[in-house]
């Protein structure tokens, strides 16, 4: 007797999650180091602007320096 | 709410360092095959490994700034960090499209997947059949095919990558599977 044609779109779908389920076999989350790095990277860098912006205001806050008077004994 | 995004929303949220750490792994742990499996199905390696390595770094970096509520949202946005590097490396390589998956890699792929869950008979009749139609396809077809059957991408996310409207990708993809299911018979 011959097979069934399976469900066109569902033997698709299913291609993809044994793809999906081979890739995660042969590379199980090799790459984690990197997103470490990549989530160090970008917490530096929030901190350093956060530095920043804290003392941006004291900056403006602080008197500026008066011009010297001039001479006026001369 | 679905797993996912609740970990996303929470990330977003967090200030402490180790915490963040410890959700980012998370996360990757979800979308890592996924977004391997997009690259890898688009450029060959080793040009695809610095490739899946950009865009793991983009969608970490950035992580803060996805702005959605929703795991379809979040997967749309990953996938646009995705294309970019894809167009940046195509263009740097003076490449004008995907270059698809062979046959024998996709084949090793299944047979690993077997390692989680072995193949029922019904299985493999499925697997095959899905190989001949894309195998059949001519290559946009097989783009279409492929991008959103396997890959899981939705109409919006292929119409926006393809400067489509909405109902010409579906329509499209509808055509494609006609087309592909007539050539198996």
């Amino acid at each position: 007797m011959p097979k069934e044609k399976p469900d066109a779109e569902a033997a698709l779908q299913k291609l993809g999650q044994r793809l999906r389920a081979g890739m995660a076999e042969q590379h199980p989350a090799q790459n984690l180091e990197i997103v470490r790095g990549a989530v160090r990277e970008q917490y530096e860098q929030e901190k350093a602007a956060k530095r920043e912006k804290k003392t941006a205001p004291d900056a403006a806050k602080a008197p500026q320096r008066k011009p010297p008077e001039p001479d006026l004994e001369r | 709410m679905d797993a996912l995004i609740r970990i996303v929303r929470t990330y977003r949220l967090t200030d402490g360092l180790a915490e963040r750490l410890r959700l980012a792994e998370e996360i990757f742990r979800h979308i890592e095959p996924d977004l391997r499996l997009f690259v890898f199905s688009a450029i060959r390696p080793p040009a695809a490994d610095d490739v899946f390595q950009e865009v793991l770094k983009a969608v970490a970096v950035s992580l803060k700034k996805f702005a959605g509520d929703t795991t379809a949202q979040f997967w749309k946005w990953c996938y646009r960090i995705a294309r970019n590097k894809l167009g940046d490396h195509y263009r740097s390589q003076r490449i004008e499209r995907m270059q698809p998956m062979p046959p024998e890699e996709i084949l090793e792929l299944v047979e690993a997947s077997q390692k989680a869950a072995p193949l029922s008979a019904a299985d493999k009749h499925d697997l095959e059949y899905a190989l001949n139609l894309l195998t059949s396809s001519k290559p946009e077809c097989r783009e279409y095919l492929w991008r959103h059957f396997v890959l899981g991408l939705d109409y919006a996310e292929i119409a926006e990558a393809d400067d489509l409207t909405y109902d010409n990708a579906r329509m499209r993809i509808s055509r494609c599977l006609d087309e592909a299911k007539s050539l198996v018979a």
